[in-house]
């Protein structure tokens, strides 16, 4: 199966281990994914807190870009550009002057419409079809994850239809379910890891991952599952700066969902390059014997 | 509350509350106070008294002053939460994002230059290059940052920003999460024109 691919910044640069991830499990699953060409930067948050305008016209082109492919379905991984290209969407549809003024400049229109999907939707119909058991055989014992959801998944700036529970998401335990993780139950799943505040205002983002940290701790996770690069790349990389701050000793690997199920299919760490975290993660990796 | 009752005038809240209303996409007039949004609010020991509930009362209030100068403005880091949260479908994390807009149009300085900076330079550079690159956007933010510290003479800030900067690259470099190529979009001239055209009516 064919399915229009837009990466975004983050996994063409800090997070471009999370592209690669994805391409190899996706092939793997049957899922061909065409990345958009010559896709722009969807805005992110900073477009809606610079420019209402920039923060539609910038996923719209994407959209246009999309819809000219002829595929009717296009995977979001990154949380950040999901929810604003879905918004977008959702807001085109219900503003037809605006899709106007800006079809008006763009070379690839945007006319009807193209499913917008984040990663765990199409993880989730390869669980149906069998497809994830099938290809992921590998026993992963011993993990214990938090799956940490952070804000985008289920929470938007506009209405838009919500794939998920809103407040306990199940998805990514729904996808590990499949290859036999039992995944904890935890409250801080779609609580806020402070995103750019990590940059710009590390009081505050902190304060926000320390409590996600310490409940995970807590319930007695071994690890955290992701899907947002950006709550993947907090977590990983600030561990050691809130950590001392709010006194956790405790350190815990971060990873994308697809890095657990590139390890359930054969994959190595290499090809994977979870050797890229800046929390070491082959360390509990090689402690339970699953490298 | 930043003004007593008996200052209120009715005219001038409703000229606030109706900018505010119109721009962000809220009916803000739906609120009952019940501070469920204020339950929620990860921010809300950094922010101080000014919960959702109470940002929407100075709007109310007319307090055009206390609604664009408050930490809650420029520290949401719009989880969305309150929104979620809301009985009546308000949207908090809009209002912030609108004040901050109306707070710059107002040429007051940002009470957070550097989440002020941050997003700019963001959302700057996706545009400059239709893609956007971490290194550089992140280098603008910096340069903003130390050309305000400089004007300030505060050269400890300076150079602990610096250091923090330094270390937290070279710890990126050693685990390849460095991307030193120019990423880029053919198609940021479309984006580049449409922003001139909503400028321009924006304008009118
Ligand atoms: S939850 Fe909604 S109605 Fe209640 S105080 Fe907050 S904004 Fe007002
Ligand atoms: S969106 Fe902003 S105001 Fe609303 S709960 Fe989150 S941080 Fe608080």
């Amino acid at each position: 199966m064919d399915i229009a691919y837009y990466p975004g910044c983050s996994l063409k640069s800090s997070s471009a281990i999370y592209d690669v991830q994805n391409q190899r499990v996706f092939e793997a699953l049957g899922i061909h994914l065409k990345e958009i060409p010559d896709w722009n930067c969807c805005g992110a948050t900073s477009a809606g807190k610079v420019d209402d305008f920039l923060a539609i016209a910038m996923p719209a082109r994407n959209l246009g870009i999309a819809e000219a492919t002829g595929l009717g379905e296009m995977i979001i991984p990154c949380s950040a550009c999901y929810s604003r290209t879905l918004v977008a969407q959702c807001q085109l549809e219900k503003n037809p002057e605006l899709k106007e003024t800006i079809n008006a400049e763009l070379s690839k229109k945007i006319s009807g419409k193209i499913k917008i999907s984040s990663i765990l939707e199409v993880l989730l119909s390869a669980v149906e079809s069998g497809m994830v058991a099938q290809q992921a055989q590998k026993k992963l014992k011993g993990l214990k994850p938090a799956c940490y959801y952070g804000c985008m998944q289920t929470r938007f700036p506009f209405k838009v239809p919500v794939p998920d529970n809103v407040e306990n998401p199940q998805g990514m335990e729904k996808v590990l379910k499949a290859i036999g993780i039992q995944s904890l139950d935890w409250s801080y799943k779609t609580d806020c890891c402070g995103a750019s505040s990590a940059v710009n205002d590390e009081d505050a983002a902190d304060a926000l991952m320390a409590r996600i940290m310490k409940d995970a701790v807590a319930r007695g996770a071994n690890c955290f599952v992701v899907t947002c690069p950006m709550c993947q790349f907090n977590l990983d990389s600030q561990q050691n700066r809130f950590g001392p701050k709010h006194g956790i000793r405790e350190r815990l690997p971060v990873f994308f969902i697809t890095e657990i199920l590139g390890l359930a299919m054969g994959m190595g760490v290499e090809e994977l390059q979870i050797d890229r975290h800046l929390t070491d993660s082959t360390k509990l990796l090689k402690e339970l014997k699953l490298i | 509350m930043t003004i007593p009752a008996h200052e209120y005038d009715p005219e001038k809240a409703r000229s606030l509350m109706n900018e505010v209303s119109e721009r962000s996409g809220q009916n803000l007039s739906a609120c009952y106070q019940c501070r469920r949004c204020a339950a929620g609010c990860p921010v809300g020991e950094e922010t101080g008294y000014v919960t959702p509930d109470r940002l929407i009362r100075m709007i109310a209030l007319g307090d055009r002053r206390a609604a664009l100068e408050n930490e809650l403005v420029w520290r949401c880091v719009s989880c969305y939460t309150c929104g979620t949260r809301c009985p009546n479908d308000i949207q908090t994390a809009r209002i912030t994002e609108t004040l901050k807009k109306m707070a710059k149009e107002a040429h007051l300085e940002p009470l957070r230059p550097k989440i002020a900076d941050f997003h700019s330079s963001f959302l700057e550079s996706g545009v400059r290059w239709g893609r956007v690159n971490e290194m550089e956007f992140m280098g603008i933010y910096e340069m903003k940052g130390a050309l305000k510290n400089m004007k300030r003479k505060d050269f400890k800030a300076i150079a602990e920003e610096l250091k923090t900067q330094t270390d937290f690259g070279l710890t990126m470099l050693k685990h390849k999460r460095m991307h030193m190529g120019l990423l880029m979009s053919k198609g940021r001239k479309e984006i580049q024109k449409l922003q001139k055209k909503a400028k321009k009516q924006r304008g009118k």
